[in-house]
């Protein structure tokens, strides 16, 4: 239980840093000084420090959207196993249950897009929802792919199986799985090739149209709980992949340990993400399915072929 | 016990009618509605005796050619018409309310309590006849129903048609099926049905016939045309019983079909079941997601959540031969969750639709909007049902997919190629389906209740009266209950299949020993109020410093575009999904444009026009209508008019008979 | 009496029978039609009388009695009263063609009869066929006459033809069952002399050709 805490906290720390190291990193490679890692900390801090305006017709979703991003970011920080794999023996850290979680922080950010009554907040709450819907048998049978080795789809003995295994991290059915999480990540988290996250033509908008009424805490709240959940989600891939340094046991040193390895590995991939971003155009809508259903036949394989080969 | 039970059950129908009849018209709604109320909750407690063992016996002499008919339901029985019983209370509570017009004569309700009652008899049933007896009164009776409004719209004689022509010709279809089993096993009990071995062609052709009639009652594609045309139709507590209990019905002889009375290891069957769900899920999810009336939205998400069940019951008679027998006895369970999950949270939305129906006049998500401010308890009650059918954690929907999920993953193992290629097929056509749900009730809730009101109706609308608050708060709550109570619809559930208490664990959650996998929605929903106090505190304390300002105008990208119109429909929000699945839903779209006329360049207005038709009617039913047609006409010529003609024809058919004895 | 007579005098009986029946099939003419009806109605009531005397029974000569008085003389006389002399147009189908078909009637009778040959083996048994025969006649000649009055005698024969299978193959029928069922055949030939009077009233002929509009 303490260990869940302390993820949820570090956790609130870093992932604005992570956005910042992304933002530098791009800004960099663009030829361009940047704003500083700690920018998005000052953004938040401006931004609570703000009125929060209501337009005609607008109701308390408003207000209570983001307070439930936020709050399944949170509980996604804490459910899955990012500084250590203490499985807690009430809380269930099934990826399901992860999933779940995730989901409704998705419809709580597009309940808030259409409340806000204007057409682009429908339009980016619609792409966003087609989109959700698209993932998600990706990241089930990817989920599923995971599972299948180790008998049980609870996050915890996946990492736990992969820290006594090293090698089954480069096995193919693994990898192909890896792929296919890291594109519905991608997708879910409103990163390139997707979603830009940083235009400003509303029609091309997915994530942004959302939170366009939203202003004051209620859009530091979205912003928050926005990084967060792709804190989360990069972590959960980094944990995957390279899941040495990760707390066995409830203790100071091994948590620092586990700590300090969880913000390298998100540096890691944070920077790899966003050079990534540098050099990919986004796709138009119409091709997103496109990249979505090839994501769902990888971790269709996967699983196919983890069930046909010789299993150890 | 379980005999007295059915016996108050019959008394209170027989009161039911009676006051239906006789009550003055004023009170005619409330007291009726009490006395069918009243039937439902006498279901419950049977349905809890009978899975709780105590069952009993009740033989009703029946003064035609068929012997007595005997009522004593079994376990499963029991567990289906507890559900029921509990849908039939909540409606009928908010039928009080609700009825207005036609809806409110004499014959709604005494068909009403003649409904409900004839629906549990049919759970009650041991033997064939009385099954197939109350299986017609049902079917009799639901017809009566949903016509009732047959005066204020045209559609209605037509949707009752398909209706009643299918529900005969899954009657016709049981009949065939029962009819053959009965003859091989020389018996119509169920329990000698069960003991008796059917040689290998006569129990295929039952099978088919069986599953056929089962499914065209249950709503599966493709026998699942008049779903979306009779619900919408009825009133909508009628349409909440119909959704939420009678297709479970369908759903209750599929289980009997598979574990009791023709259990056999064959796979094509077991593949059967699992391709007509699977089909079916994904695609009642589909025509759901965009869809803009409301009621036909949710009559097809009905076909969506049937085809999951046929899906977890195919699955579970694949796995019994190939895997442990602890994953298909899961998949059961998570079939007869997903029965309870989808009874709660159908009625809650379909009683909510009748609130909307009721408060605007309007069935039209394109037409409504601004309702969560207007009518608070119904967006609230709503939104919880759609959470649930969404499947989101902390509701019942949720609890009944992660088991079915877990058996689905848990299945393979063995190097089995068919069990390789179903299973992931299987998660992944649930999970579109899971996908495209969330989507569907995202834009139902949100474009019904969010932003600002489309129509005349909805901004005037009212919140409904009492008893219809006080049936959607019972029906949200159960969906809230029971996913956060698991343990306890489990434990039921086991029990309807003779399993056990197996599955339940502490604190209310689930555990599912063999297989390894636990779920604790209590200490979920602990941990999650936990984390929201820290963000609420800084919320408030930033409130008071930083008030919320109220401003005139919405972002418009620098313009003034504030008109109600400006805003996204639900045709809009489902037309990327409409375009992506361009293939399967072949809309059929029309523009047309008028120009200015003075210049050619100028746009006067343009017109856009988009059709949604069943692709299963307007590519399987409708050519089949048409043969038929053409050949009822072609059949015309013999009438000729000549007396001549008509006398060979007997004479004709006298030599046949002839023959036919002779030879 | 003895059995060879016996089994003459059923055979007679039968023989003729089936004559009146084809030459009623082959002349068409209503003018023949009285006498070829009395003449089957002998025959039936003969054939009962012969079974009466055999089975020595008073029940069957009574109703041998009943059916001379009704087949033979009654009903003829009312054919004759609702034709009025008319004489018929052409019928349907031409009389080679009706002879060849009676042909292939009479060898159905036949093979339909066969499993009566269970019930044993005597001159009744094996006159049966004719009684099934004479039904088949009768309803060619109600499907293929053109006349109102060719239908009437049709339906007679039907009658005859069932009568005398019932007689041949059980012994004889109750006084009230063979009663009721004369009587049900008056009715039938009352009502249908009334209606071809009133369509001869109204249309002037009693010709079916004209009468069409029985269809939807």
């Amino acid at each position: 239980m303490v260990l869940l805490l302390v993820q949820v906290v570090v956790m609130v720390a870093l992932t604005p840093l992570l956005v910042g190291v992304m933002r530098q990193v791009r800004s960099r490679l663009e030829g361009r000084a940047g704003a500083g890692i700690l920018q998005p900390w000052r953004d938040l801090r401006k931004l609570f420090a703000k009125e929060p305006l209501r337009a005609p017709g607008i109701s308390w979703v408003q207000a209570a959207g983001p307070v439930v991003l936020v709050t399944s970011g949170l509980l996604l920080c804490a459910l899955i196993p990012l500084v250590g794999t203490v499985a807690s023996p009430l809380l269930t850290d099934d990826l399901f249950v992860v999933v779940g979680v995730l989901l409704v922080g998705t419809v709580a950010l597009a309940l808030v897009g259409l409340d806000a009554g204007s057409a682009f907040g429908g339009m980016g709450s619609s792409r966003h929802m087609t989109i959700a819907a698209l993932v998600e048998p990706t990241v089930l049978v990817a989920v599923y792919a995971l599972s299948v080795p180790i008998g049980s789809s609870a996050l915890s003995r996946i990492v736990n199986a992969r820290i006594e295994a090293p090698a089954s991290v480069a096995a193919p059915v693994s990898l192909l799985a890896m792929v296919a999480l890291a594109i519905a990540v991608m997708a879910e988290t409103s990163r390139m090739p997707v979603d830009n996250p940083s235009t400003h033509l509303e029609l091309t908008m997915v994530h942004e149209a959302m939170v366009l009424e939203s202003s004051g805490r209620d859009l530091a709240w979205l912003e928050l709980g926005s990084w967060l959940r792709l804190g989360a989600l990069l972590g959960l891939i980094g944990t995957l992949t390279l899941p040495w340094g990760m707390a066995v046991e409830v203790a100071p040193v091994p948590a620092l340990v586990g700590v300090v390895t969880l913000a390298v590995r998100l540096a890691v991939l944070g920077a790899l993400l966003a050079t990534l971003e540098v050099f990919l155009a986004k796709l138009r809508l119409f091709r997103v399915p496109e990249l979505l259903a090839g994501s769902f036949v990888l971790a269709l394989l996967a699983v196919t072929a983890s069930y046909l080969t010789v299993t150890v | 016990m379980t005999d007295t039970g059915v016996r108050i059950q019959l008394a209170l129908l027989a009161l039911a009618v009676v006051v239906a009849l006789l009550a003055p018209v004023h009170r005619r709604a409330l007291l009726s509605g009490l006395v069918v109320a009243g039937i439902g909750i006498a279901g419950v407690l049977t349905g809890w005796l009978a899975l709780t063992g105590h069952a009993g016996r009740l033989t009703i002499p029946v003064a035609l050619p068929f012997g007595p008919v005997t009522l004593s339901p079994a376990p499963l029985g029991g567990f289906f018409m507890l559900v029921i019983g509990a849908v039939g209370a909540v409606c009928a509570v908010y039928s009080v309310g609700y009825v207005h017009g036609p809806a409110a004569s004499r014959t709604s309700w005494v068909a009403l309590a003649v409904f409900l009652t004839a629906m549990q008899l049919v759970a009650a049933s041991a033997d064939v006849v009385a099954f197939l007896l109350a299986w017609e009164l049902m079917a009799l009776s639901s017809t009566v129903l949903v016509l009732t409004e047959h005066a204020h719209r045209a559609t209605v004689r037509s949707a009752t048609l398909w209706y009643a022509a299918m529900t005969q010709l899954s009657f016709f279809l049981v009949l065939l099926g029962f009819a053959v089993l009965s003859a091989e096993a020389g018996s119509t009990q169920f329990a000698d049905l069960a003991a008796s071995h059917v040689d290998s062609a006569a129990s295929n052709l039952a099978f088919v016939a069986l599953l056929l009639g089962f499914a065209a009652k249950a709503g599966i594609v493709p026998l699942h045309v008049w779903l979306p045309r009779a619900h919408p139709e009825a009133p909508s507590h009628v349409s909440a019983l119909m959704s939420a209990a009678m297709v479970k019905l369908g759903v209750y002889g599929a289980v009997l079909v598979t574990t009791q009375l023709l259990v056999s290891a064959s796979t094509w069957r077991s593949l059967l079941v699992l391709g007509v769900g699977t089909l079916s899920a994904v695609y009642g999810i589909l025509q759901a997601s965009v869809a803009s009336d409301i009621k036909r939205l949710l009559a097809f998400s009905t076909t969506e959540n049937i085809g999951l069940m046929f899906l977890a019951i195919g699955a579970s008679s694949l796995l019994r031969p190939y895997g442990s027998t602890d994953v298909a006895d899961t998949a059961l369970v998570a079939c007869l969750l997903l029965v309870m999950a989808h009874a709660a949270f159908k009625t809650t939305l379909f009683l909510g639709a009748g609130s909307i129906l009721r408060a605007t006049g309007e069935r039209d998500l394109d037409l409504l909007g601004g309702l969560v401010s207007r009518m608070p308890v119904t967006s609230a009650t709503f939104g919880i049902g759609a959470l649930g059918a969404a499947a989101l954690p902390l509701t019942a929907g949720f609890v009944a997919e992660w088991v079915l999920l877990q058996s689905l993953i848990h299945g393979g193992g063995t190097q089995n190629r068919i069990l390789a290629i179903t299973m992931p097929v299987a998660v992944g056509a649930v999970a579109l389906t899971a996908g495209l749900a969330l989507m569907t009730f995202v834009k139902a809730y949100g474009i019904a209740f969010l932003a600002r009101p489309r129509s005349e109706g909805a901004s005037q609308a009212q919140e409904s009266p009492t008893s219809m608050r006080v049936g959607l708060v019972v029906a949200a709550a159960s969906v809230l209950g029971l996913g956060l109570v698991p343990g306890l619809s489990v434990s039921v559930a086991s029990r309807a299949l003779g399993l056990g208490d197996a599955a339940a664990a502490g604190s209310g959650g689930i555990d599912l020993v063999g297989l390894g996998a636990t779920l604790h929605p209590g200490p979920l929903l602990l941990l999650a109020l936990v984390l929201v106090v820290p963000v609420v505190v800084v919320s408030v304390a930033a409130a008071r410093r930083r008030p919320r300002r109220d401003v005139d105008l919405a972002w418009g990208s620098g313009g003034v575009r504030v008109s109600p119109r400006m805003q996204y429909t639900a045709t809009s929000y489902a037309e990327p999904l409409s375009r992506i699945f361009d293939d399967s839903l072949r809309p059929e779209r029309d523009v047309v444009v008028t120009h200015s006329s003075e210049a050619r360049y100028l746009v006067e207005r343009i017109q856009y026009r988009q059709r949604l038709s069943d692709v299963f009617e307007s590519r399987l039913y409708l050519p089949v209508i048409g043969v038929i047609e053409r050949v009822g006409a072609a059949a015309k010529n013999l009438q000729n008019g000549k007396i001549n003609f008509y006398l060979a024809y007997s004479f004709v058919a006298f030599l046949v008979v002839l023959m036919v004895v002779t030879l | 009496m003895s059995d060879q007579l016996f089994a003459q005098a059923i055979g007679m009986c039968a023989a003729v029978l089936l004559l009146s029946a084809v030459l009623l099939v082959w002349r068409r003419a209503q003018a023949a039609a009285l006498p070829l009806m009395s003449l089957q109605g002998l025959a039936l009531a003969s054939l009962v009388a012969v079974l009466g005397i055999q089975a020595g029974s008073r029940e069957l000569l009574e109703l041998a009695a009943l059916v001379l008085v009704f087949k033979a003389v009654g009903l003829p006389l009312v054919l004759v009263r609702s034709s009025q002399g008319e004489q018929g147009g052409a019928p349907l189908i031409n009389t080679a063609t009706s002879l060849i078909a009676m042909a292939g009637l009479t060898a159905v009778a036949y093979v339909v009869s066969a499993p009566l040959s269970a019930l044993g083996s005597g001159p009744t048994v094996q006159a049966i066929p004719v009684g099934i025969a004479l039904v088949l006649y009768g309803f060619l000649l109600l499907v293929t006459g053109r006349h109102a009055i060719v239908q009437l005698v049709g339906f007679l024969v039907i009658d005859n033809g069932t009568s005398a299978v019932a007689f041949l193959s059980s012994g004889g029928v109750p006084v009230i069952v063979e009663l009721g069922v004369v009587l049900d055949v008056l009715l039938v030939i009352l009502i249908l002399y009334v209606l071809t009077g009133r369509i001869r009233d109204e249309f002037g002929a009693t010709d079916l050709d004209d009468l069409t509009e029985l269809h939807d």
